[in-house]
Protein backbone atom coordinates (compact mmCIF):
# COMPACT_ATOMS: atom_id res chain seq x y z
CA UNK A 1 0.00 0.00 0.00
CA UNK A 2 1.04 3.64 -0.84
CA UNK A 3 2.09 5.88 1.98
CA UNK A 4 2.58 9.67 2.37
CA UNK A 5 3.21 12.80 4.71
CA UNK A 6 0.11 14.60 3.08
CA UNK A 7 -2.07 13.56 0.52
CA UNK A 8 -3.48 16.65 -1.22
CA UNK A 9 -6.92 15.75 -2.82
CA UNK A 10 -7.64 18.15 -5.64
CA UNK A 11 -5.49 18.73 -8.65
CA UNK A 12 -6.71 22.08 -9.42
CA UNK A 13 -5.13 25.71 -8.47
CA UNK A 14 -5.58 25.01 -4.59
CA UNK A 15 -4.01 21.70 -4.53
CA UNK A 16 -1.39 21.93 -6.90
CA UNK A 17 -0.02 25.25 -4.93
CA UNK A 18 -0.36 23.01 -1.72
CA UNK A 19 1.37 20.48 -2.51
CA UNK A 20 4.08 22.37 -4.08
CA UNK A 21 4.50 24.37 -1.02
CA UNK A 22 4.47 21.11 1.16
CA UNK A 23 6.93 19.14 -1.24
CA UNK A 24 9.78 21.84 -1.50
CA UNK A 25 9.62 21.29 2.37
CA UNK A 26 10.49 17.61 2.27
CA UNK A 27 7.07 15.91 3.13
CA UNK A 28 6.14 13.34 0.87
CA UNK A 29 3.24 14.39 -1.17
CA UNK A 30 0.46 12.89 -3.71
CA UNK A 31 -2.07 14.96 -5.31
CA UNK A 32 -4.98 12.71 -6.20
CA UNK A 33 -7.06 13.82 -8.66
CA UNK A 34 -10.61 12.55 -10.17
CA UNK A 35 -10.19 13.91 -13.46
CA UNK A 36 -7.00 15.60 -14.81
CA UNK A 37 -4.70 18.35 -13.60
CA UNK A 38 -6.25 21.78 -13.79
CA UNK A 39 -9.44 20.11 -15.37
CA UNK A 40 -12.13 21.57 -13.03
CA UNK A 41 -12.26 25.56 -12.07
CA UNK A 42 -8.96 26.31 -12.69
CA UNK A 43 -9.72 26.07 -16.63
CA UNK A 44 -12.98 27.26 -16.70
CA UNK A 45 -12.08 30.69 -15.36
CA UNK A 46 -9.88 33.75 -16.45
CA UNK A 47 -6.22 34.54 -15.01
CA UNK A 48 -6.99 37.62 -12.89
CA UNK A 49 -4.66 38.03 -9.93
CA UNK A 50 -5.43 41.25 -7.86
CA UNK A 51 -6.33 42.85 -5.26
CA UNK A 52 -8.57 45.30 -5.88
CA UNK A 53 -11.97 42.95 -5.79
CA UNK A 54 -11.29 42.30 -2.31
CA UNK A 55 -12.91 43.53 0.79
CA UNK A 56 -10.60 46.17 2.86
CA UNK A 57 -9.35 43.60 6.04
CA UNK A 58 -8.11 40.06 5.80
CA UNK A 59 -9.25 39.96 2.08
CA UNK A 60 -7.06 42.40 0.63
CA UNK A 61 -4.63 41.18 2.60
CA UNK A 62 -4.40 37.77 1.36
CA UNK A 63 -4.72 38.88 -2.26
CA UNK A 64 -1.66 41.15 -1.38
CA UNK A 65 0.50 38.75 -0.13
CA UNK A 66 -0.69 36.32 -3.14
CA UNK A 67 0.08 38.82 -5.92
CA UNK A 68 4.11 39.26 -4.06
CA UNK A 69 4.04 35.71 -4.36
CA UNK A 70 3.49 34.96 -8.23
CA UNK A 71 5.68 37.91 -8.79
CA UNK A 72 8.10 35.75 -7.23
CA UNK A 73 7.15 32.36 -8.25
CA UNK A 74 7.13 33.49 -11.93
CA UNK A 75 10.74 34.63 -11.65
CA UNK A 76 11.60 30.95 -9.76
CA UNK A 77 9.60 28.25 -11.46
CA UNK A 78 11.32 27.16 -15.04
CA UNK A 79 7.32 26.91 -16.38
CA UNK A 80 6.15 29.98 -17.92
CA UNK A 81 2.82 30.44 -15.81
CA UNK A 82 2.73 33.76 -18.41
CA UNK A 83 2.20 36.13 -15.48
CA UNK A 84 2.58 39.80 -16.08
CA UNK A 85 1.91 42.89 -14.06
CA UNK A 86 0.27 44.61 -16.52
CA UNK A 87 -1.91 46.87 -13.83
CA UNK A 88 -5.55 46.76 -13.05
CA UNK A 89 -8.95 49.36 -13.49
CA UNK A 90 -11.91 49.60 -12.52
CA UNK A 91 -14.21 51.74 -14.60
CA UNK A 92 -17.51 53.33 -13.14
CA UNK A 93 -20.40 54.13 -15.52
CA UNK A 94 -22.13 56.53 -13.04
CA UNK A 95 -21.38 59.19 -10.71
CA UNK A 96 -22.95 56.94 -7.62
CA UNK A 97 -20.51 54.29 -8.70
CA UNK A 98 -17.43 56.85 -8.58
CA UNK A 99 -18.68 57.56 -5.46
CA UNK A 100 -19.07 54.27 -3.91
CA UNK A 101 -15.11 53.80 -5.56
CA UNK A 102 -13.50 56.52 -4.48
CA UNK A 103 -14.86 55.16 -0.97
CA UNK A 104 -13.52 51.90 -1.50
CA UNK A 105 -10.12 52.74 -2.48
CA UNK A 106 -9.87 55.14 0.49
CA UNK A 107 -10.22 52.41 2.69
CA UNK A 108 -8.14 49.89 0.81
CA UNK A 109 -5.36 52.88 1.15
CA UNK A 110 -5.91 53.28 4.83
CA UNK A 111 -4.77 49.61 5.18
CA UNK A 112 -1.45 50.69 3.72
CA UNK A 113 -2.41 49.42 -0.07
CA UNK A 114 -2.20 51.18 -3.08
CA UNK A 115 -5.49 52.32 -5.24
CA UNK A 116 -5.72 55.65 -6.68
CA UNK A 117 -8.59 57.59 -8.44
CA UNK A 118 -7.91 58.29 -11.86
CA UNK A 119 -9.87 60.74 -14.61
CA UNK A 120 -11.38 59.29 -17.68
CA UNK A 121 -8.17 61.10 -19.76
CA UNK A 122 -5.69 58.24 -17.87
CA UNK A 123 -8.12 55.46 -18.25
CA UNK A 124 -8.35 56.15 -22.12
CA UNK A 125 -4.29 56.95 -22.50
CA UNK A 126 -4.14 53.53 -20.71
CA UNK A 127 -7.26 52.10 -22.81
CA UNK A 128 -7.14 52.91 -26.13
CA UNK A 129 -10.42 51.23 -26.67
CA UNK A 130 -12.28 52.02 -24.02
CA UNK A 131 -15.17 54.28 -23.99
CA UNK A 132 -14.83 57.55 -24.21
CA UNK A 133 -17.88 58.73 -21.85
CA UNK A 134 -17.00 56.55 -18.69
CA UNK A 135 -17.02 58.89 -15.33
CA UNK A 136 -13.56 57.94 -13.79
CA UNK A 137 -12.17 55.17 -12.12
CA UNK A 138 -9.64 53.12 -10.06
CA UNK A 139 -5.83 51.94 -10.69
CA UNK A 140 -3.72 49.43 -8.88
CA UNK A 141 -0.37 49.49 -10.41
CA UNK A 142 0.71 46.06 -8.52
CA UNK A 143 -2.33 43.86 -10.11
CA UNK A 144 -1.52 41.94 -12.93
CA UNK A 145 -2.60 38.42 -15.01
CA UNK A 146 -1.44 34.34 -15.02
CA UNK A 147 -2.53 31.85 -17.23
CA UNK A 148 -4.74 29.91 -14.33
CA UNK A 149 -4.26 26.10 -15.82
CA UNK A 150 -0.54 26.86 -16.85
CA UNK A 151 -0.29 27.98 -12.93
CA UNK A 152 -1.52 24.49 -11.75
CA UNK A 153 0.63 23.04 -14.57
CA UNK A 154 3.94 25.51 -13.15
CA UNK A 155 3.27 24.22 -9.67
CA UNK A 156 3.10 20.39 -10.01
CA UNK A 157 6.15 20.42 -12.78
CA UNK A 158 8.23 22.73 -9.95
CA UNK A 159 6.65 20.39 -7.11
CA UNK A 160 7.54 17.10 -9.03
CA UNK A 161 11.54 18.10 -8.61
CA UNK A 162 10.87 17.79 -5.25
CA UNK A 163 9.54 14.21 -5.40
CA UNK A 164 5.36 15.05 -5.94
CA UNK A 165 3.45 12.22 -7.25
CA UNK A 166 0.39 12.45 -9.06
CA UNK A 167 -2.34 10.52 -9.71
CA UNK A 168 -4.69 11.46 -12.26
CA UNK A 169 -8.06 9.74 -12.84
CA UNK A 170 -8.50 8.36 -9.09
CA UNK A 171 -11.56 8.99 -7.51
CA UNK A 172 -11.54 9.47 -3.55
CA UNK A 173 -14.53 6.96 -2.36
CA UNK A 174 -13.68 7.50 1.66
CA UNK A 175 -11.55 8.91 4.21
CA UNK A 176 -10.46 6.21 7.16
CA UNK A 177 -10.55 7.72 10.46
CA UNK A 178 -8.68 6.10 13.56
CA UNK A 179 -10.75 5.99 17.01
CA UNK A 180 -9.95 9.07 17.82
CA UNK A 181 -11.36 10.84 14.44
CA UNK A 182 -7.83 11.24 13.05
CA UNK A 183 -7.16 11.06 9.52
CA UNK A 184 -5.67 7.25 8.49
CA UNK A 185 -5.85 6.63 4.69
CA UNK A 186 -7.49 7.85 2.18
CA UNK A 187 -9.75 5.71 -0.09
CA UNK A 188 -9.77 5.59 -3.65
CA UNK A 189 -11.63 3.30 -6.76
CA UNK A 190 -8.29 2.71 -7.97
CA UNK A 191 -6.41 1.64 -4.13
CA UNK A 192 -6.00 3.13 -0.58
CA UNK A 193 -3.07 5.68 0.38
CA UNK A 194 -2.12 5.27 3.92
CA UNK A 195 -1.72 9.10 5.25
CA UNK A 196 -2.19 10.98 8.53
CA UNK A 197 -2.69 14.34 6.58
CA UNK A 198 -5.56 15.25 4.25
CA UNK A 199 -5.79 18.55 2.35
CA UNK A 200 -9.29 18.95 0.84
CA UNK A 201 -8.54 21.23 -2.12
CA UNK A 202 -11.66 20.02 -4.09
CA UNK A 203 -13.29 23.77 -4.57
CA UNK A 204 -16.86 23.44 -5.63
CA UNK A 205 -16.29 19.69 -4.62
CA UNK A 206 -15.30 20.31 -1.43
CA UNK A 207 -18.65 19.56 0.57
CA UNK A 208 -18.42 15.84 -0.92
CA UNK A 209 -15.16 15.21 0.84
CA UNK A 210 -16.06 17.08 3.77
CA UNK A 211 -19.11 14.73 4.20
CA UNK A 212 -16.74 11.53 3.89
CA UNK A 213 -15.63 12.94 7.36
CA UNK A 214 -18.99 14.49 8.87
CA UNK A 215 -18.52 17.99 8.03
CA UNK A 216 -20.72 20.02 6.40
CA UNK A 217 -18.96 22.53 4.58
CA UNK A 218 -20.67 25.52 3.73
CA UNK A 219 -19.34 26.02 -0.38
CA UNK A 220 -21.81 26.03 -3.06
CA UNK A 221 -20.99 26.27 -6.73
CA UNK A 222 -21.21 29.43 -8.74
CA UNK A 223 -21.53 29.51 -12.12
CA UNK A 224 -19.56 32.59 -14.44
CA UNK A 225 -19.82 32.47 -18.35
CA UNK A 226 -17.02 33.73 -20.35
CA UNK A 227 -16.58 34.78 -24.55
CA UNK A 228 -13.62 34.46 -25.93
CA UNK A 229 -12.29 36.37 -28.92
CA UNK A 230 -10.74 35.70 -32.43
CA UNK A 231 -7.04 36.65 -31.75
CA UNK A 232 -6.42 39.94 -32.79
CA UNK A 233 -4.37 43.27 -31.18
CA UNK A 234 -4.44 43.50 -27.50
CA UNK A 235 -7.77 44.98 -26.93
CA UNK A 236 -7.32 45.26 -23.10
CA UNK A 237 -3.80 46.43 -22.59
CA UNK A 238 -4.45 45.79 -18.32
CA UNK A 239 -7.32 43.96 -16.44
CA UNK A 240 -10.50 46.18 -16.41
CA UNK A 241 -13.50 45.81 -14.15
CA UNK A 242 -16.88 47.56 -14.34
CA UNK A 243 -16.72 48.89 -10.75
CA UNK A 244 -20.48 47.40 -10.49
CA UNK A 245 -19.24 44.15 -10.62
CA UNK A 246 -17.53 45.18 -7.06
CA UNK A 247 -20.66 46.68 -5.95
CA UNK A 248 -22.75 43.57 -7.16
CA UNK A 249 -20.81 41.30 -5.68
CA UNK A 250 -20.95 42.04 -2.07
CA UNK A 251 -24.49 43.92 -2.31
CA UNK A 252 -27.25 42.30 -3.50
CA UNK A 253 -29.66 44.96 -3.67
CA UNK A 254 -27.09 47.75 -5.98
CA UNK A 255 -28.99 48.60 -9.19
CA UNK A 256 -26.78 49.97 -12.35
CA UNK A 257 -28.43 51.96 -15.25
CA UNK A 258 -28.76 48.55 -17.69
CA UNK A 259 -30.39 46.55 -19.90
CA UNK A 260 -33.24 44.53 -18.86
CA UNK A 261 -31.31 41.55 -19.89
CA UNK A 262 -28.24 42.57 -18.61
CA UNK A 263 -29.52 43.16 -14.87
CA UNK A 264 -31.62 40.26 -15.07
CA UNK A 265 -28.09 38.17 -15.19
CA UNK A 266 -26.48 40.49 -12.98
CA UNK A 267 -23.92 40.53 -15.84
CA UNK A 268 -20.82 42.81 -15.10
CA UNK A 269 -17.38 43.54 -17.39
CA UNK A 270 -14.81 41.87 -16.87
CA UNK A 271 -12.16 41.95 -19.67
CA UNK A 272 -8.08 40.73 -20.47
CA UNK A 273 -6.29 40.20 -23.52
CA UNK A 274 -4.21 36.92 -22.90
CA UNK A 275 -0.58 36.07 -24.09
CA UNK A 276 -2.47 33.97 -27.12
CA UNK A 277 -3.68 37.44 -28.48
CA UNK A 278 -7.39 36.12 -27.70
CA UNK A 279 -9.64 38.55 -25.56
CA UNK A 280 -11.61 37.01 -22.55
CA UNK A 281 -14.43 38.76 -21.63
CA UNK A 282 -17.22 38.37 -18.88
CA UNK A 283 -19.07 37.52 -17.09
CA UNK A 284 -21.89 36.71 -14.04
CA UNK A 285 -22.17 34.77 -11.01
CA UNK A 286 -25.60 32.43 -11.08
CA UNK A 287 -26.74 29.50 -9.00
CA UNK A 288 -27.39 26.65 -10.97
CA UNK A 289 -25.58 24.01 -9.65
CA UNK A 290 -23.26 21.96 -11.19
CA UNK A 291 -24.47 22.88 -14.84
CA UNK A 292 -21.72 24.17 -17.28
CA UNK A 293 -24.20 24.92 -20.09
CA UNK A 294 -23.57 28.25 -22.08
CA UNK A 295 -26.65 30.19 -21.40
CA UNK A 296 -27.50 31.98 -24.64
CA UNK A 297 -28.81 34.97 -22.91
CA UNK A 298 -26.63 35.46 -20.89
CA UNK A 299 -23.96 35.28 -24.37
CA UNK A 300 -26.34 37.89 -25.46
CA UNK A 301 -25.96 39.81 -22.19
CA UNK A 302 -22.24 39.97 -21.89
CA UNK A 303 -21.61 40.62 -25.37
CA UNK A 304 -23.89 43.68 -24.72
CA UNK A 305 -22.08 45.03 -21.57
CA UNK A 306 -18.87 44.45 -23.27
CA UNK A 307 -19.74 47.00 -26.49
CA UNK A 308 -20.91 49.09 -23.67
CA UNK A 309 -17.45 49.82 -22.69
CA UNK A 310 -15.22 48.35 -25.08
CA UNK A 311 -16.84 49.44 -28.33
CA UNK A 312 -14.55 48.08 -30.68
CA UNK A 313 -15.25 44.01 -29.65
CA UNK A 314 -18.88 44.98 -31.57
CA UNK A 315 -17.23 44.06 -35.04
CA UNK A 316 -15.19 41.32 -33.59
CA UNK A 317 -15.68 37.59 -33.43
CA UNK A 318 -16.99 35.86 -30.33
CA UNK A 319 -15.08 32.22 -31.08
CA UNK A 320 -16.09 30.19 -27.90
CA UNK A 321 -17.62 30.81 -24.73
CA UNK A 322 -17.05 28.46 -21.91
CA UNK A 323 -18.45 28.68 -17.95
CA UNK A 324 -16.73 27.63 -14.51
CA UNK A 325 -18.23 26.81 -10.94
CA UNK A 326 -16.67 29.18 -8.90
CA UNK A 327 -16.93 27.75 -4.73
CA UNK A 328 -18.76 30.30 -3.35
CA UNK A 329 -18.80 30.15 0.77
CA UNK A 330 -21.51 31.23 2.13
CA UNK A 331 -19.41 34.78 4.25
CA UNK A 332 -17.37 35.32 0.95
CA UNK A 333 -14.31 33.87 2.50
CA UNK A 334 -11.94 31.05 1.46
CA UNK A 335 -11.53 28.48 4.37
CA UNK A 336 -7.78 27.73 4.95
CA UNK A 337 -7.25 25.53 8.15
CA UNK A 338 -7.10 22.56 10.01
CA UNK A 339 -9.84 21.16 11.37
CA UNK A 340 -9.92 20.31 15.12
CA UNK A 341 -12.70 17.92 15.63
CA UNK A 342 -10.97 15.67 12.52
CA UNK A 343 -7.14 15.72 13.38
CA UNK A 344 -5.10 15.94 10.16
CA UNK A 345 -8.06 17.15 7.94
CA UNK A 346 -7.17 20.35 6.06
CA UNK A 347 -9.47 22.41 4.40
CA UNK A 348 -8.19 24.80 1.41
CA UNK A 349 -11.20 25.86 -0.70
CA UNK A 350 -14.33 28.38 -0.87
CA UNK A 351 -12.32 31.08 -2.66
CA UNK A 352 -15.52 31.99 -5.01
CA UNK A 353 -13.59 34.14 -8.17
CA UNK A 354 -10.65 34.76 -6.59
CA UNK A 355 -9.01 31.27 -6.65
CA UNK A 356 -6.47 31.90 -9.19
CA UNK A 357 -5.19 35.01 -7.19
CA UNK A 358 -5.45 33.61 -3.98
CA UNK A 359 -3.36 30.15 -4.64
CA UNK A 360 0.05 30.68 -4.15
CA UNK A 361 -0.84 32.47 -0.12
CA UNK A 362 -3.48 29.75 0.33
CA UNK A 363 -0.87 27.24 -0.53
CA UNK A 364 1.88 28.64 1.51
CA UNK A 365 -1.39 29.24 4.69
CA UNK A 366 -1.59 25.68 4.76
CA UNK A 367 1.78 24.63 4.24
CA UNK A 368 2.79 26.69 7.20
CA UNK A 369 -0.08 25.38 9.50
CA UNK A 370 0.62 21.79 8.76
CA UNK A 371 4.64 22.14 9.02
CA UNK A 372 3.72 23.94 12.33
CA UNK A 373 5.16 27.49 11.22
CA UNK A 374 4.45 31.23 12.31
CA UNK A 375 2.12 31.99 9.41
CA UNK A 376 2.72 34.58 6.61
CA UNK A 377 0.47 36.59 8.53
CA UNK A 378 -2.39 36.26 11.43
CA UNK A 379 -5.26 33.58 9.65
CA UNK A 380 -7.32 33.02 12.02
CA UNK A 381 -10.26 34.63 10.28
CA UNK A 382 -10.02 32.11 7.46
CA UNK A 383 -10.41 29.38 9.92
CA UNK A 384 -12.58 26.36 10.07
CA UNK A 385 -13.90 27.54 13.59
CA UNK A 386 -15.48 30.60 12.31
CA UNK A 387 -18.91 28.38 11.71
CA UNK A 388 -18.83 26.99 15.14
CA UNK A 389 -21.79 27.58 16.54
CA UNK A 390 -22.88 29.51 13.61
CA UNK A 391 -26.50 28.57 12.30
CA UNK A 392 -25.53 27.23 8.70
CA UNK A 393 -29.26 26.91 7.37
CA UNK A 394 -29.33 30.90 8.66
CA UNK A 395 -25.87 31.62 6.95
CA UNK A 396 -27.61 29.98 3.49
CA UNK A 397 -30.03 32.50 2.88
CA UNK A 398 -29.03 34.41 0.31
CA UNK A 399 -29.96 35.48 -3.27
CA UNK A 400 -30.28 32.80 -5.53
CA UNK B 1 -3.31 3.99 -37.63
CA UNK B 2 0.33 2.29 -37.64
CA UNK B 3 2.31 4.74 -39.21
CA UNK B 4 3.81 6.66 -36.97
CA UNK B 5 3.45 10.44 -37.80
CA UNK B 6 7.23 12.20 -37.96
CA UNK B 7 7.24 15.06 -34.79
CA UNK B 8 8.06 18.39 -36.83
CA UNK B 9 4.37 17.39 -38.53
CA UNK B 10 2.21 20.19 -38.35
CA UNK B 11 -1.48 19.28 -36.65
CA UNK B 12 -3.10 22.19 -34.87
CA UNK B 13 -2.96 24.68 -38.36
CA UNK B 14 -4.81 27.65 -36.30
CA UNK B 15 -2.39 27.60 -33.16
CA UNK B 16 0.58 25.79 -35.02
CA UNK B 17 1.03 23.01 -32.63
CA UNK B 18 3.43 20.02 -33.93
CA UNK B 19 3.09 16.29 -33.28
CA UNK B 20 6.16 16.41 -31.26
CA UNK B 21 4.53 19.13 -28.84
CA UNK B 22 1.87 16.98 -28.46
CA UNK B 23 3.86 13.78 -27.64
CA UNK B 24 5.11 16.27 -25.27
CA UNK B 25 2.22 17.06 -23.69
CA UNK B 26 1.35 13.29 -23.56
CA UNK B 27 4.65 12.20 -21.53
CA UNK B 28 3.29 15.12 -19.12
CA UNK B 29 0.42 13.73 -18.42
CA UNK B 30 -2.21 14.78 -20.74
CA UNK B 31 -4.89 11.63 -21.66
CA UNK B 32 -6.89 12.92 -23.41
CA UNK B 33 -7.67 15.76 -26.28
CA UNK B 34 -8.93 17.85 -23.53
CA UNK B 35 -5.74 17.64 -21.69
CA UNK B 36 -3.44 18.08 -24.90
CA UNK B 37 -5.81 21.11 -25.92
CA UNK B 38 -4.85 22.83 -22.29
CA UNK B 39 -1.18 21.90 -22.15
CA UNK B 40 -0.55 23.04 -25.90
CA UNK B 41 -3.47 25.19 -27.10
CA UNK B 42 -4.11 22.43 -29.56
CA UNK B 43 -7.76 23.29 -30.66
CA UNK B 44 -8.39 26.39 -28.97
CA UNK B 45 -8.19 28.59 -32.30
CA UNK B 46 -10.51 30.33 -35.01
CA UNK B 47 -11.57 26.53 -36.07
CA UNK B 48 -11.70 25.13 -32.60
CA UNK B 49 -10.59 21.87 -32.84
CA UNK B 50 -12.57 20.92 -36.11
CA UNK B 51 -9.49 20.47 -38.43
CA UNK B 52 -6.76 18.63 -35.87
CA UNK B 53 -9.12 16.80 -33.10
CA UNK B 54 -8.99 13.67 -34.92
CA UNK B 55 -5.44 13.72 -35.53
CA UNK B 56 -4.94 14.90 -31.55
CA UNK B 57 -7.24 11.77 -30.83
CA UNK B 58 -4.95 9.45 -33.39
CA UNK B 59 -1.54 10.66 -31.85
CA UNK B 60 -3.27 9.52 -28.14
CA UNK B 61 -4.16 6.17 -29.40
CA UNK B 62 -0.46 5.58 -30.70
CA UNK B 63 0.92 7.29 -27.77
CA UNK B 64 -0.99 5.47 -24.96
CA UNK B 65 -2.17 2.51 -26.71
CA UNK B 66 -5.92 2.88 -26.30
CA UNK B 67 -8.85 2.56 -28.35
CA UNK B 68 -9.76 6.00 -30.29
CA UNK B 69 -12.98 6.19 -28.45
CA UNK B 70 -10.80 6.63 -25.46
CA UNK B 71 -9.70 9.83 -26.18
CA UNK B 72 -12.22 12.05 -25.68
CA UNK B 73 -13.24 15.35 -27.38
CA UNK B 74 -13.09 18.40 -26.54
CA UNK B 75 -16.41 19.97 -25.13
CA UNK B 76 -18.51 21.35 -27.52
CA UNK B 77 -19.57 24.94 -26.72
CA UNK B 78 -21.57 28.14 -28.84
CA UNK B 79 -20.85 29.78 -31.05
CA UNK B 80 -20.88 26.87 -33.90
CA UNK B 81 -18.70 28.98 -36.04
CA UNK B 82 -17.26 32.96 -35.57
CA UNK B 83 -20.38 35.53 -34.56
CA UNK B 84 -19.47 39.22 -33.70
CA UNK B 85 -20.22 40.71 -30.43
CA UNK B 86 -22.12 43.18 -32.44
CA UNK B 87 -24.87 40.24 -34.03
CA UNK B 88 -24.53 38.31 -30.60
CA UNK B 89 -25.80 41.20 -28.25
CA UNK B 90 -28.87 41.67 -30.81
CA UNK B 91 -27.41 43.42 -33.91
CA UNK B 92 -25.73 46.13 -32.61
CA UNK B 93 -24.55 48.09 -35.83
Amino acid sequence: MKSYDVVVIGGGVMGTSTAYQLAKRGYSVAIIEQNDIASGTASHTDGATLISDKQPGIDVLQGYHSVELYRKLSQEFSYDIEFSSCGFMYVCETDQEMAAAAEYAAKVRAQGFEMRVIDPKEMCEREKYLAKDLKGGLWTESDGLVNPYKVCFGFVEEARKYGLDVYTKHEVKGIKLGPNNQVEAVITDRGTFLTKKVVNACGVWAPFIGNMVGLNIPIEPRKGMLLVTEKAETIAHTEVLEFGYWLAKFFADFKRPVSELVEKHNVCLNIETTHSGNTIVGGCRLFRGYDLKSEYEIMQAIAERAIRFFPVLKDMNCIRTFSGLRPFCLDHLPIVSGVDEVPGFYIAAGHEGDGIALAPITGLLIAQIIAGEKTEFDATELGWNRFKGKDMAKLAEHPH
Amino acid sequence: MEKKFDDDMLVCRCEEITVGEIRQAIAEGALDVVGVKRRTRAGMGLCQGKTCEKMVQQILAQELCIGPEQTGSSSIRPPVRPITFGTLAGGIK
